[in-house]
């Protein structure tokens, strides 16, 4: 884990750990607006799945298979995790995870 | 009071640097200043002088407040008050100890009351009668003679406080007829103290004044050494100890701690007998110490009435010695002054009120009416269980934190935290907790509302409203400050920034309206399902969680249960707080959640 501590360190330059969450959020929430509701749910609960685990690996390839639509406006959250995704120290990765899924979750319609 | 502190500012600013050396003030040591408000009490009992007052005269004449009122103060209040006082505690005590008369007097009307019930209750007429002539027998002997005795032993308390009144009355007559106290006469002496006997207070059994046989009743010799003490002219008093009394031991050794004052001056100082190796140097001298502490007045006042500071409380049947220190004389008095009349007051109203309400009541009054223009700083409560062998027992200080000080100025916030919760079970006994005695003492609020939820989860006591919104008060406020602490560490110990000042200010603010949105938004998670027992058991799993302190765990509960419910979920409120408060959050998310779970056991439904 302190490798991956440095790696992640390096990465973000001076400031380890500086997550901007809410443009995150903000972004995922952009971008999953227009998917169905019942779409939605089965993701977030795979995604929970994985978290709970902290199985980093299999959360991204979730994430990635999910927003791998280049014709929908993804854009944004790709510049986001493309900034971002790296491997991260645990507790940066639950916060960064949970901000996700709550975005994901703002987005239902309202359950009809 | 607000004028007397008013009057004293204007001494403050008015009067010639001479007189402004002569006033009294603190020194910045607690230990002598606790001595100097003692002195400031003990002029109050004897010479019904308040501060101004004593001040007024210290200023006018030093010398005759510090060598001739003081003396005479101090042994009369060592003989003719403290006399008296021990005798109205002793009818006290005879009248509430265990088989005392109270308790004898309530037995009977107990007795009388069942053979009341027995006689409506019997239809033998023989049998009424006897019983009616057992209660009249009851009623007129038993009865009418306890009665009568309680009587007469109040009419000796009253009695005993009269003489009091009017011994205070003649002595403060006699003194005040003394014009100048630096030729004395002997007669005079024994006609401002008559009667004359010392009692030994726990305070200074050894010091030579109450356990020489010569000095102890005799108010000449008693009232000379006091005097030249006071004026710290060792060669003359010397001098007047080997000549008036050549066959004690201090004759023949030579003064001790009237030049280094050690333990038996005050039991606060410690003993070069018993701790010889403490000092490599000798102790100090007391010239020293005056010069060190820039003392204004004889140093034997405040070492000698140190115990006058302090305030004696019963609290489940332990005495507590306390005292209320902060760092401007005027306020301490006054302080010190409330607490007591609250004290008396409590007393009187037979109300058994905790020692901490009472002395934040007091500040907090003192604060209000003073528009808290005093720093919060330095204040501490210092107090002692008892004097036994000249050492102090169970001595505790309890500083009270700047910050904790001023978020209690707030009237919502205090009240809601001046509230006590159950927080555990042992033996089918609830035990209770008073959160704000453990706020002021900067202990963690958190664990405590944890028990208090861990036994409404288990059904053992109900989360009522007050006591919901004692513990949304209390973990919004703990999770404020430690959020504001972290903030202050970020700035890399940087104290004097931009916002130092008014910083105190904006947290109240802040916690505020936090507790305005949470109790809000937080709230909405009591729709996640219309089922009590399902909200239960979802409660139940957010607490082991949290008990756990696995945050992962927690949201990952949290989002699958809301996940069912849409609409719940794309709540703007609940959702945007829920990132904002526990996502977001690494320093205070616990007691976030802890509401969060607190609200799921809250009763009523969708």
């Amino acid at each position: 884990m302190s490798e991956n501590v440095y790696y992640w360190q390096k990465l973000m330059g001076d400031k380890p750990l500086t997550l901007d969450l809410e443009k995150l959020k903000n972004a995922v929430t952009d971008v999953f607006k227009n998917e169905s509701d019942n779409y939605k749910q089965k993701l977030v609960y795979n995604l929970l799945e994985r978290v709970r685990n902290n199985d980093q690996k299999e959360f991204f390839y979730i994430l990635l298979k999910a927003i791998n639509k280049p014709k929908e406006n993804f854009k944004e959250l790709w510049k986001e995790l493309k900034e971002k995704y790296d491997v991260m120290p645990e507790e940066a990765f639950i916060n960064f995870a949970y901000s996700i899924i709550i975005g994901i979750m703002a987005t239902y319609s309202g359950g009809e | 009071m607000l004028e007397a502190i008013k009057m004293l500012g204007e001494y403050e600013t008015a009067k010639s640097e001479e007189e402004q050396n002569h006033l009294l003030q603190f020194t910045g040591n607690w230990f002598i200043d606790a001595g100097i408000l003692g002195f400031v009490n003990l002029m109050e009992e004897v010479y019904g002088w308040d501060l101004k007052k004593l001040q007024e005269m210290i200023i006018k004449e030093p010398e005759t407040v510090y060598y001739g009122y003081f003396p005479f103060g101090y042994l009369f209040y060592h003989s003719t008050i403290r006399m008296i006082y021990s005798k109205i505690q002793d009818i006290k005590k005879e009248l509430s100890k265990e088989n005392g008369l109270n308790q004898k007097i309530m037995e009977t009307e107990k007795e009388i009351k069942n053979l009341q019930e027995k006689i409506t209750k019997t239809n033998n007429e023989k049998e009424k009668k006897k019983l009616q002539n057992k209660l009249s027998k009851l009623e007129e002997k038993k009865l009418h003679k306890l009665k009568e005795k309680k009587k007469a032993m109040l009419s000796k308390i009253e009695e005993l406080n009269k003489k009091l009144i009017e011994g205070k009355r003649n002595f403060q007559a006699n003194v005040i007829n003394v014009a100048d106290f630096s030729n004395l006469k002997n007669n005079q002496i024994t006609m401002c103290l008559p009667n004359f006997s010392l009692r030994l207070p726990a305070i200074a059994r050894n010091f030579y004044l109450f356990n020489s046989k010569e000095v102890k009743n005799n108010s000449v010799l008693a009232f000379r050494y006091l005097q030249l003490l006071c004026q710290e002219n060792y060669e003359k008093l010397y001098k007047f100890i080997k000549e008036k009394m050549p066959k004690t031991k201090k004759a023949k050794e030579g003064l001790t701690y009237e030049i280094y004052p050690d333990s038996t001056i005050n039991p606060f100082l410690y003993s070069p007998g018993e701790f010889s190796n403490i000092g490599y140097t000798k102790p100090l001298k007391t010239t020293e110490i005056k010069k060190s502490l820039n003392l204004g007045l004889p140093i034997f006042i405040p070492l000698l009435c140190f115990e006058h500071a302090f305030e004696n409380y019963y609290e489940k049947g332990v005495i507590r010695n306390v005292f209320f220190y902060t760092n401007k004389l005027d306020v301490c008095y006054s302080i010190n002054k409330r607490m007591r009349i609250k004290k008396e007051n409590a007393i009187s109203r037979s109300k058994s009120q905790s020692l901490l309400k009472i002395t934040f009541n007091s500040v907090i009054d003192e604060l209000v009416e003073n528009k808290a223009n005093f720093s919060l700083e330095n204040m501490y409560l210092v107090e002692y269980e008892n004097i036994k062998n000249q050492k102090l027992v169970n001595v505790e200080y309890i500083g009270i934190p700047k910050l904790q000080a001023s978020i209690l100025l707030d009237d919502t916030i205090r009240e809601n935290l001046n509230r006590s919760i159950q927080y555990r079970k042992i033996k089918k006994q609830f035990e209770w907790k008073w959160l704000l005695e453990e706020f002021i003492k900067g202990k963690p609020l958190y664990p405590i509302i944890l028990s208090h939820i861990n036994l409404a989860l288990n059904e053992e006591s109900v989360l009522t409203y007050s006591n919901l919104s004692t513990c949304l008060y209390s973990l919004i406020s703990e999770a404020n400050i430690s959020e504001f602490k972290a903030e202050k560490e970020k700035q890399n110990g940087n104290l004097f920034s931009e916002n130092y000042f008014d910083n105190y200010k904006s947290l109240i603010k802040e916690i505020k309206e936090d507790i305005r949105f949470t109790s809000f938004k937080a709230g909405l998670i009591n729709q996640i399902s219309k089922d009590a027992d399902t909200k239960k058991r979802i409660a139940r799993e957010l607490f082991d969680a949290l008990k756990a302190r696995d945050k992962n765990m927690f949201l990952n509960i949290l989002l699958k249960n809301m996940n069912e419910d849409k609409k719940l979920c794309s709540n703007k409120n609940l959702n945007d707080w829920i990132f904002e408060k526990i996502i977001k959050n690494d320093i205070s998310f616990e007691m976030y959640c802890l509401i969060l779970t607190m609200n799921l056991l809250r009763g009523g439904q969708r």
